[in-house]
């Protein structure tokens, strides 16, 4: 401590008495680029002396009176490796400074503007895609997982094309979105999670900001986080082609848990109809639907022909996928562009499903003037869906695919699950058009002040159609057949104007970035259908061949407005102290009219401790960095129109005919059993307004060893108020609903990223990266008991409300909103094991069927004596106590080899298929196998939720392993050639007893299909 | 050269200009673009009406009209709230779902009338079509707050359309009085604004004086009775009798469109919503898309029967398809004893026996019909589950026997009554009753008349008498038997009661 006071104490003295003593001389020059290109803004300085400096003009001419004519001055631009030349006796210097990819990644593209990594004062995370881009993927979110501590990745769905779910720091929002705002080349576009309109080949780097003082300046929907994606662009040079191929195919990961023994099947369904009290049902006689089940003789001595593996039938062995990008990219003195075609195919594991999409993007920069570029970008996509998923692999093994005649087999009247009768018939089609187009202009007005104006506009469109024949089909049988044509557009401009002025004052650096934004978003949609046609052959081709008094149609339009003034000032100190403060008001027409302007301020400072004098003998330090960091940002998640009063229309039969009738109150939910009670809504509420997030955040970055070691460190709190709610009116109201501002959410946690290059030779290079992160939610305040709805736990006055969805097996939402608890709990029973007679039932406060043994022995939690509702207590919480990756990159000669690990730990996962599997029902409780285990199998058993149904979701998964070649085709390395192999998925680490522990949100896991394993061959050719 | 750019520069900052946030409603219609039109006002009074259909609330109907008295028992596994109507387990009534929502449909109707009476007068149209419209409205609110007050008594009073937060926490009545002199006077306004025009789901001015003939009816005869809250109501018995009957005769005599429908089985034939009979039926029709729209109360009556379409027997010995039902309102046996063997009402509207397409006898009761089952709801037309069956909401028979219990034994009164009690095939009352033994007579007379239309166990707390005659009300007090208390929900909520 004395050490450090110290070395204060020099400081100080250094800095009063460092006054100039010396000659001066005047230095002029020129700083160009690699190409000869005068280069503007670039900093210079004197080396010692860094508060004499001075910043290039647009032709690149810079002048400064030097202190010391012997010294040496230092260069330095963003994207350019820095320089120290010593200066020249004539004070005559043209500079040449090197463009450099290394150092590039180095610069971190924040809202409005880009900072060196080593001068953030925010919390922000860059991943450079170069490591993901040998994983095939339509959009680029779904590879980030993994990558960013504190960024969660959730890839539920398996379909072709389908996006991913993205967090960052928790969620914050209960009714709005909690998924991070999107950003491409300066654009918001929307919420992240499927990207697939920028083709992952196309993006330079991902920049993910994720404190309040880094995304603060994207105001109300800063809340979530940002993602920022940066495209690449050309630079000066020779025409480069680049050819991109990967090819890949998948396979499940385990045999799907299916009934290979029917008479195993046949044997304990009997045994649990009869354990229920009904008929056993393969006795050899028809139910009564008119279908024949076999007796188990028939079924044992082989006298029942049929036999269907019905996941042969209808599961691809191995679909295929394909990605193919080939890209032509170029630059002049004046103008550079890149061009990017890409094709797309990725086949769905049921058959006849697949997904396939073309793209391409034109992106072209040229320099009118000296001082003014205009850059242009064009990107289109035309996907295809064309769904077949939902078939039924779980059919039962021993119907027959077609019957004697060679129909269809169905089984029964209302069978509408034959899988090949419903893929060859069905019809379920998505074509979809995305299109981004923007244009921008930056005007360097005078050396360190530049002005950016663009304009993005973003139109996306869709359209379905769908056919279910009047047979084979639940939809199509109601209605004689059914046809539906839906189309949807969405139109999105985004006009943005703003300057960035960076520039020196002695030892004084002030940034300041200001300007304003305007967006407009509307939709539109339309949706026909038709029933009951006359003739079916044509599907819904020709819509008007349905019944006419049967037609329906719909049509629905949006628009919605933000305005909003951005405002940063960065300023520094001697480059060792730093300060951040931003600020963007944001007007929204979804705002309620009382609450139209937003204001979101945030703060940060930074300390770069190692430049610190005292800090010079630690040699092996090269970074030490501490951060810390408050603002507010919010959450927009209003849908349009809320806080508008609003009329409902509904059609009344009068005087024998159907006619329109409108009035205050619409249906805005449901309730009660299956829904059939509705929920009114209508009052205008003109205070409603964003959700408010306030957080701070607490950080450190290290770097030692010539930065071969990096750390970074994170603690934040993240506080969200103003929950949006649905308020429950007094039934005198003539309304049920009224959304409203009301609750609290709180988040906390801490995240490290580790990177150390192990080893740095020049053949052989290895990097292990690992990520950490921590976060840990709580539900602060639901609001007031009464007008929330709350629920009060009998035992432990926990007030709550059921959340997330209803279980039917269980007739029990599983998941709580709970005060003072995470969100999505799990509540329910508590077990202690299985009863083994009568005595120990009754004992257990059960009675009837509940108290026989092999059921479920209930905890009496409450001690009353009997087991009912008031036994329930929280058995499980589904968010992972942290998740953690960790990634090796191996480069030896022209080999490389990634590996990357991925996982989450501590989360409680549901297993609704835990009892109804062909693996686990042969475990059942028997007389003769009086398992604590299992239960007996009994059809017709009201289960209760409790934690039996629990199991430890922590899994590790292989996530990634790429093994690659290059061939060096040319002396110059401008062309060259690698083959890679690339595994994603491979293999996972857990206890967890299903398919596959990573579930969404809720911990709700639905058995479905096991995950698929992807092996992918690719080739990457430059030239 | 230099200002070509700038120009360009302008431009992208354009679209900066005009931006005002607000929001433009779009494609939903709001008080600033409603009302304009005779059209406009006909679909606002058609939204009030359209309220009355959701089957939280048509099936209320039964659900508190019949199923807590003498006349049904729900179906075993019928859930909790059902159980507890009929079980009058009172304790959990401030929560029972059927009583909220029955309570909170009613408030709809209220608002939806309430903007009615208060945009319309300033549309630009026919005042003529203004005066009818606001009559239905007048009506439609002394509805709802009729049915309010005598299923839980003192009530919320909101008289103004609620458009705001601060206007959705109304005072509680102060007494009886206060609610019904709104009802009263909204009738008076009603029957003065609205003609005479029988149409289907919409009422009239007779309508409006069968209403307020029930009122007077319910004030005297509870008051009489010595109901609490009514005993301390500004209002005279005998005047509120006379009332009744007056307004009652109006509708007996003073208009020729509604009368008795000569046959008994005519009056519940569900392709003759236009019968003389009905001055106020809910209307639904099976053509509708969802329930509410078309109607599943014939499911509620009719008993499960293996999911069949049976046949039953006219009075003609033709027979009349349905589909079977869901067996929720179960006819006691008391009640299906209670008929005379005679009375048609039991032998031609109480099914015994069903049969199939070819006349064959596929279940009887006693045996696989488990209760005899009204065929007052049933619709041979029916499309799967849905049908056109409606509520009976306002018959002229009920009006003839309001006037009949109002006017005392008069000899115009004895002959109403009769021709109910000929129709159904049972001799004459015997002449020379007493006024209390005459009004007890006619008690059982819409008992017999009126059952499974929504009217028993408002009759039966007029008279003071659930406790006596429902088994599973008896040792309540007079308090928990007459009223129903105002829904838990609506206590938390309701700063103001």
């Amino acid at each position: 401590m004395k050490y450090v006071l110290s070395k204060y104490a020099l400081l100080l003295g250094f800095f009063v008495f460092s006054l100039p003593v010396l000659a001066q001389m005047s230095v002029s020059g020129t700083v160009v680029s690699e190409d000869g290109m005068p280069l503007p803004g670039v900093n210079i300085f004197e080396k010692n002396t860094p508060d004499n400096g001075a910043v290039t003009d647009f032709d690149g001419n810079f002048t400064l009176e030097v202190e010391n004519p012997d010294g040496e001055l230092v260069f330095s631009s963003i994207g350019f490796i820095t320089k120290t030349i010593s200066i020249p006796r004539d004070g005559q210097m043209t500079v040449t400074l090197m463009n450099n990819m290394q150092e590039l990644s180095e610069v971190v593209v924040v809202g409005y503007g880009e900072v060196r990594r080593k001068d953030l004062t925010g919390s922000v995370s860059t991943i450079d895609v170069g490591e993901i881009e040998d994983i095939p993927a339509n959009s680029i979110e779904r590879v980030l997982q993994g990558r960013v501590a504190g960024l969660q990745v959730a890839t539920p769905s398996q379909d072709p094309g389908a996006g991913a779910t993205i967090r960052i720091r928790g969620g914050s929002s209960l009714r709005g979105s909690n998924a991070p705002l999107i950003v491409v080349d300066g654009f918001p576009l929307g919420d992240a999670g499927n990207l697939k309109q920028i083709n992952p080949s196309d993006i330079q780097s991902v920049d993910v900001l994720k404190d309040a003082s880094a995304s603060a300046i994207y105001g109300s929907r800063g809340a979530n986080g940002v993602i920022i994606i940066t495209t690449k662009m050309a630079k000066e040079g020779k025409t480069q082609v680049r050819i991109q191929q990967q090819s890949t195919v998948s396979a499940f990961t385990s045999k799907v848990d299916l009934w290979r023994d029917p008479l195993l099947m046949a044997q304990l369904n009997n045994e649990s109809r009869r354990n229920g009290g009904f008929e056993p049902l393969y006795i050899g006689a028809e139910n009564s639907t008119g279908v024949y089940y076999p007796s188990i003789w028939e079924l044992q001595s082989g006298e029942w022909p049929h036999f269907t593996e019905w996941d042969d039938i209808v599961f691809r062995d191995n679909p295929m996928s394909n990605n193919t990008t080939i890209s032509v990219n170029s630059g002049t003195e004046k103008t550079s562009f890149n061009l990017s075609a890409n094709y797309y195919t990725d086949m769905g594991v049921y058959i006849d499903d697949d997904y396939s999409k073309y793209g391409y993007n034109l992106r072209v920069k040229h320099d009118l003037l000296d001082n003014l570029s205009i850059r242009v970008s064009n990107i289109l996509s035309k996907g295809m869906r064309e769904y077949n998923g939902g078939l039924a692999y779980w059919r039962n093994p021993i119907f027959p695919v077609y019957n004697s005649q060679g129909e269809y087999n169905l089984i029964g009247t209302n069978d509408y699950s034959h899988p090949l009768a419903i893929s060859e018939n069905r019809l379920d089609e998505t074509e979809m058009l995305d299109l981004i187009t923007s244009a921008a202009l930056e005007w360097r007005i005078i050396a360190p002040l530049k002005l950016t104006s663009r304009l993005n506009y973003k139109h996306g469109k869709s359209i379905n159609d769908q056919y279910f024949p009047d047979v084979y089909t639940e939809t199509g049988d109601f209605n004689d057949g059914a046809g539906w044509i839906r189309n949807w557009e969405d139109h999105n401009y985004v006009s943005e104007t703003f300057a960035n002025y960076n520039d020196w004052f002695g030892k004084h650096n002030l940034g300041i970035t200001a300007g304003f934004t305007y967006e407009n978003y509307s939709s539109r949609s339309s949706n026909l259908g038709a029933f009951d046609f006359v003739n079916e052959t044509l599907g819904n081709e020709n819509m008007e061949a349905g019944n006419p008094e049967l037609n329906q149609v719909q049509n629905g339009r949006v628009e919605t407005e933000l305005v909003s003034g951005i405002f940063r000032i960065n300023y520094g100190y001697d480059d060792r102290y730093l300060a951040t403060f931003t600020a963007r008001a944001d007007g929204s027409s979804k705002f309620g009219e009382n609450n139209k302007w937003a204001y979101f301020p945030s703060g940060a400072l930074s300390w770069k401790v190692h430049e610190e004098e005292f800090m010079a003998d630690f040699d092996e330090l090269d970074q030490f960095k501490l951060r810390a960091s408050y603002g507010i940002s919010g959450n927009q998640g209003i849908s349009p129109y809320q806080t508008l009063s609003r009329y409902g229309v509904s059609n009344y039969y009068n005087n024998g005919s159907w006619v329109t009738a409108v009035g205050p109150g619409y249906i805005v939910g449901r309730a009660g059993q299956g829904g059939i009670e509705a929920l009114w809504g209508g009052i205008p509420n003109p205070d409603l307004k964003w959700e408010t997030t306030s957080q701070w955040n607490l950080g450190a970055d290290l770097s030692f060893f010539e930065e071969r070691l990096n750390l970074t460190f994170d603690y934040y709190q993240k506080h969200t108020s103003d929950l949006l709610r649905e308020r429950i009116l007094p039934l005198s109201s003539g309304y049920d609903r009224l959304w409203v501002n009301d609750g609290e959410i709180k988040n906390r946690g801490f995240e490290l990223s580790l990177d150390a290059g192990l080893i740095q030779s020049d053949n052989l290079t290895l990097n292990t990266t690992l990520i950490f992160s921590r976060n840990q939610n709580e539900v602060v305040s639901l609001g007031n008991t009464a007008e929330s709805g709350l629920t009060i736990d009998p035992n432990t006055g926990m007030q709550f409300e059921y959340w997330g969805n209803s279980i039917e097996q269980f007739r029990q939402y599983p998941n709580l909103l709970a005060v003072g608890q995470p969100i999505n709990i799990f509540y329910g029973y508590k077990t202690d094991g299985i009863i083994q007679n009568l005595q120990e039932g009754i004992e257990a406060g059960l009675d009837g069927s509940l108290a026989q043994p092999g059921e479920f022995k209930y905890v009496d939690i409450n001690g009353d004596g009997i087991i009912n509702t008031e036994d329930r207590t929280i058995i499980g919480d589904p968010n992972p106590d942290f998740h953690a990756s960790l990634g090796f990159d191996l480069n030896y000669a022209n080999f490389d080899f990634n590996l990357f690990l991925n996982g989450a730990f501590g989360q409680d996962v549901l297993n609704t298929q835990a009892f109804n599997q062909p693996s686990n029902q042969p475990l059942r409780w028997t007389p003769d196998n009086p398992t604590n285990a299992y239960p007996r199998l009994r059809d017709g058993r009201l289960t209760n939720l409790s934690d039996w149904w629990l199991e430890d979701g922590s899994f590790v998964r292989v996530q990634n392993v790429t093994v690659g070649y290059t061939f060096n085709l040319s002396t110059q390395n401008t062309s060259s050639a690698r083959v890679y192999i690339n595994g994603n998925n491979l293999y996972t680490f857990t206890d967890f007893s299903g398919y596959d522990p990573e579930v969404g949100g809720d911990g709700i896991y639905w058995g479905g299909y096991p995950r698929l394993r992807q092996l992918t061959l690719g080739l990457d050719l430059t030239f | 050269m230099k200002s070509t750019y700038k120009y360009l520069f302008f431009l992208f900052t354009l679209g900066l200009v005009s931006c005002e946030l607000e929001e433009e409603p779009y494609g939903f219609y709001s008080e600033d673009n409603f009302y304009q039109t005779a059209e406009d006002a006909d679909a606002a009074v058609n939204y009030a009406y359209d309220a009355l259909t959701y089957l939280e609330y048509s099936r209320a109907y039964f659900y508190l009209g019949d199923l807590p008295t003498d006349e049904a028992f729900p179906k075993s596994d019928e859930g909790a709230d059902v159980q507890d109507l009929h079980n009058w387990t009172v304790s959990n009534f401030g929560t029972n779902g059927i009583l909220s929502n029955y309570f909170k449909y009613s408030y709809i109707i209220i608002n939806r009338s309430n903007a009615v009476i208060k945009n319309i007068p300033n549309g630009d149209f026919d005042q003529g079509i203004k005066d009818r419209l606001m009559g239905e409205a007048y009506f439609l609110r002394a509805w709802s707050y009729f049915n309010l007050v005598k299923a839980y008594g003192n009530v919320p009073m909101q008289t103004e359309l609620v458009e705001s937060i601060d206007r959705t926490t109304s005072p509680l009545s102060a007494n009886l009085d206060e609610v019904y002199d709104l009802v009263i006077s909204d009738l008076q306004q009603a029957i003065g604004l609205m003609g005479l025009e029988q149409r289907l789901g919409r009422v009239d001015k007779v309508a409006a004086q069968a209403l307020l003939s029930k009122v007077y009816l319910q004030i005297a005869s509870s008051k009489e009775h010595g109901v609490s809250l009514y005993t301390e109501m500004n209002k005279d018995v005998d005047e509120m009798y006379n009332l009744a009957a007056q307004r009652a005769k109006e509708v007996l005599e003073g208009q020729s469109v509604y009368g008795f429908e000569e046959d008994l089985i005519e009056i519940y034939d569900v392709d003759q919503p236009l019968g003389r009979e009905n001055i106020f039926l809910l209307s639904m029709d099976r053509s509708g898309e969802i329930e509410g729209d078309y109607s599943k109360i014939s499911k509620l009556f009719i008993p499960y029967i293996d999911g069949a379409t049976v046949y039953l027997e006219n009075p003609d010995g033709s027979l009349v398809p349905t589909h079977d039902g869901w067996s929720v309102f179960q006819t006691t046996t008391e009640f299906y004893n209670s008929f005379a063997d005679n009375d048609r009402r039991k032998t031609e509207l109480i099914v015994d026996t069903v049969y199939n397409a070819a006349g064959e006898v596929v279940a009887t009761y006693p045996g696989a019909i488990v209760y005899p089952f009204t065929r007052k709801y049933i619709d041979p037309d029916f499309i799967g589950d849905k049908t056109s069956t409606k509520p009976f909401l306002l018959r002229f028979s009920d009006i003839a026997l309001v006037y009949a219990e109002a006017a005392g034994p008069t000899a115009e009164a004895y002959s109403y009554v009769n021709f109910i009690r000929n129709r159904a095939g049972l001799e004459d009352l015997p002449s020379g009753m007493g006024l209390n033994e005459f009004r007890e007579a006619i008690l059982n007379e819409r008992k017999w008349e009126l059952s499974w239309e929504g009217n028993r166990l408002f009759d039966l707390r007029r008279f003071n008498r659930v406790t006596e005659v429902v088994p599973e009300a008896s040792g309540l007090s007079e308090t928990e038997a007459n009223f129903y208390p105002i829904p838990q929900t609506e206590i938390d909520l309701n700063p103001n009661l």
